[in-house]
């Protein structure tokens, strides 16, 4: 079984995506801080980790750029879910790794899926 | 008349107290740091060049002269080690040859030795009317070769990075080119203007003492965090070059009070001017600064805005999708069209927000174009599959036509030509009752085509004449369908313009379908290419 990590401040999206995830046959943990978030990469090593950007404290870069830095994370691979379209952050996300960086309400959670699926193929 | 020498004294004393400043000003600021220590031991061989060739010039004696002279290019020599390394250093550490290195220190040492120690370089002094002579050494050409080697091989250690460089640490380097151009002018004038004009050389120890303003720059460059635009600093100096020049003119070369006091005047009114000049550049410069905060304040919060707005309506498609998917449980037959109903309503309302947050960013001249190498019929075949359903529902077929041979890569921003395909395709199924939506992709010559048409409502010319306009829409657009802002095929425009294509659309008449055309370029025009990661500057008005 595949795991996910979600990192995403929305409890509602985050609840959402969660449901979605285990429904399509994936083993998920949520969290909706940057630190947090790299606690459980440490702890669970998740297959994939689904993140947000603007999350309260530290944001989604800040997380990504620690998670590079540590030799135990740095290879798992990000997928950016965000609804924060600026185009200096998405540069900056893709310039750490990101796999890709969407736009949350252009997809369907099925469709999401979809895409990690692929991801992870 | 003020005396030669004098002039020369005060000019050398004036040099070496400000340069002893600059030295010990970079170095406390911040003594750890490499261009700092690069800096002051730069400077230091500047002033002991500058010394030597004073003392050089100051003596009648040709032993003590030779002396002095021989020092004075050794500290040539040991002056280009200095700036090598610091344009290694400045204003971002570059990358570096070992070989190189070892060659330059190789170089200057080996010239420090044979400036001071052989007659190889500086063989003997000549005293002349005008002052003392060098007669140069059997190797004299070499170390001027050498030297104009460095000179090159410095500014090619920036000009490597530059492009590379931050904003700011640009501006730094500019700052250093600034200085090296004030060098390089001031030794026009003073060994090549003067002796044509004036028919004098001995003002060229002047040429070197420039070297005093490519210092001052460089420390400015290294220490403050802000720095001035390089057009204030530009008009500055040239204000301030002429008004020294003028003086000179006045107090130094001009015979006669009554001449002189004129020419004071003239100084006079020329600086009243030239202080208007520079203080309308400035404030020039300080609105351009406030526009440029006011632009990043609106288009963060642009952002931010559009995010709060998507926010809730992800939760909305979300849920609904997966409710019709049934992952809460199976649906009651009549319960499935209010809920397509409320997910139409909800992307209606989603793709008002892309619309509008594309088109304020296209008003402030601030969308990013982000070009790569992509497969034109793979991106049109995942947007057909996504947009089948839609079309299914209404009974409407949907084909795709291939070119017969598979088209070739093409250059485009992949999440913008996205857009505008699926907006074109989506229109079509809108305005579709009967029939359906036929997509053909082909190469014609240097372009690829993409071709949407479809069996529906069709337009009238002049409906076509404003289709691309902001808030434009067909007749049958606000007859059938009321929910478009008018605003997709606008921002669609504006897209395929930003690649150097062409959008535009066909129809015979009311009721007899249309046809959508986007072509493109394969091969992108490399002026182009050069924005990749840079924020397009054009308005919407521009493009236009």
């Amino acid at each position: 079984m595949k795991k996910i990590l979600i990192v995403e401040d929305e409890k509602i999206l985050a609840e959402m995506y969660r449901d979605k995830f285990i429904e399509a046959g994936f083993e998920v943990s949520a969290t909706f801080e940057a630190k947090e978030g790299l606690k459980l990469a440490k702890k669970e090593k998740p297959d994939l980790i689904v993140l947000d950007i603007l999350l309260p404290r530290e944001n989604g870069v800040y997380f990504l750029t620690e998670l590079r830095n540590d030799l135990e994370i740095s290879s798992i691979p990000v997928v950016v879910f965000s609804n924060f379209d600026d185009p200096e952050t998405k540069r900056t996300a893709l310039r750490l790794g990101v796999k890709d960086y969407l736009i949350k309400t252009n997809y369907t959670p099925k469709e999401i899926v979809a895409k990690i699926k692929n991801y992870l193929k | 008349m003020i005396d030669y020498f004098l002039l020369n004294k005060i000019s050398v004393i004036l040099i070496s107290v400000f340069g002893s400043w600059l030295a010990i000003w970079i170095y406390l600021a911040n003594r750890k740091v490499k261009v700092n220590q690069l800096f002051s031991l730069m400077t230091v061989f500047v002033l002991l060049w500058i010394a030597f060739g004073f003392l050089f010039f100051s003596t009648n004696q040709t032993g003590l002269a030779l002396f002095w002279v021989r020092l004075n290019f050794g500290a040539v020599s040991i002056f280009f080690i200095t700036a090598y390394f610091f344009s290694l250093y400045f204003p971002q550490e570059g990358k570096r040859t070992p070989i190189l290195d070892k060659i330059v220190v190789f170089l200057g040492m080996l010239f420090f030795f044979l400036s001071v120690f052989t007659d190889l370089i500086i063989k003997d002094i000549e005293i002349k009317e005008w002052g003392n002579d060098v007669v140069m050494g059997k190797a004299g050409n070499i170390f001027y070769t050498v030297v104009i080697f460095l000179t090159f091989l410095i500014l090619f250690n920036l000009f490597k990075k530059y492009f590379r460089l931050s904003k700011e640490d640009k501006l730094k380097a500019q700052y250093f080119l600034v200085g090296v151009f004030i060098v390089a002018l001031m030794n026009i004038v003073f060994n090549i203007a003067f002796p044509i004009f004036r028919e004098t050389i001995k003002y060229y120890p002047f040429g070197d003492y420039s070297a005093i303003f490519f210092l001052g720059f460089t420390a400015y460059a290294i220490v403050k965090r802000e720095l001035f635009g390089i057009r204030i600093v530009l008009t500055t100096f040239l204000v301030g070059l002429i008004a020294v020049l003028m003086f000179l003119d006045t107090v130094v070369l001009t015979r006669g009070l009554s001449l002189q006091i004129i020419k004071g005047i003239t100084l006079a009114i020329f600086l009243y001017f030239g202080y208007l000049l520079i203080k309308s550049v400035l404030l020039e410069i300080q609105r351009r600064q406030e526009i440029e905060k006011i632009d990043k304040a609106k288009s963060e919060f642009i952002s931010i805005a559009s995010h709060q707005l998507r926010t809730p309506l992800t939760a909305v498609k979300g849920y609904i999708s997966m409710i019709l998917e049934g992952t809460y449980g199976q649906l009651a037959e009549k319960q499935v069209r209010p809920l397509e109903n409320v997910y139409q309503s909800n992307e209606r309302l989603i793709k008002l927000v892309n619309d509008l947050l594309n088109l304020s960013r296209l008003d402030a001249g601030k969308i990013e174009f982000s070009p790569e190498l992509i497969s034109l019929e793979e991106m049109v075949s995942d947007l057909i599959e996504e947009l089948r359903i839609n079309a299914e529902k209404k009974g409407l077929y949907m084909k795709m036509v291939k070119s017969l041979k598979p088209l070739p890569k093409i250059m485009v921003d992949q999440d913008k030509l996205r857009q505008v395909i699926l907006n074109i395709i989506d229109n079509a199924i809108k305005y579709t009752n009967k029939g359906g939506i036929t997509i053909e992709l082909k190469k014609i010559d240097g372009e690829e085509e993409i071709k949407v048409s479809d069996t529906g409502e069709g337009m009238t010319k002049k409906e076509i004449e404003s289709l691309f306009q902001m808030f434009s829409r067909a007749t049958a657009g606000t007859q059938l369908h009321t929910e478009g802002a008018g605003l997709g095929l606008y921002v669609a425009r504006q897209f395929i313009e930003m690649h150097g294509g062409k959008i535009w659309a066909e129809s015979p008449g009311k009721s007899k379908g249309s046809t959508f055309y986007i072509q493109l370029s394969i091969h992108l025009d490399p002026e182009l290419l050069k924005t990749k990661t840079k924020t397009i500057t054009k308005t919407a008005n521009d493009i236009f």
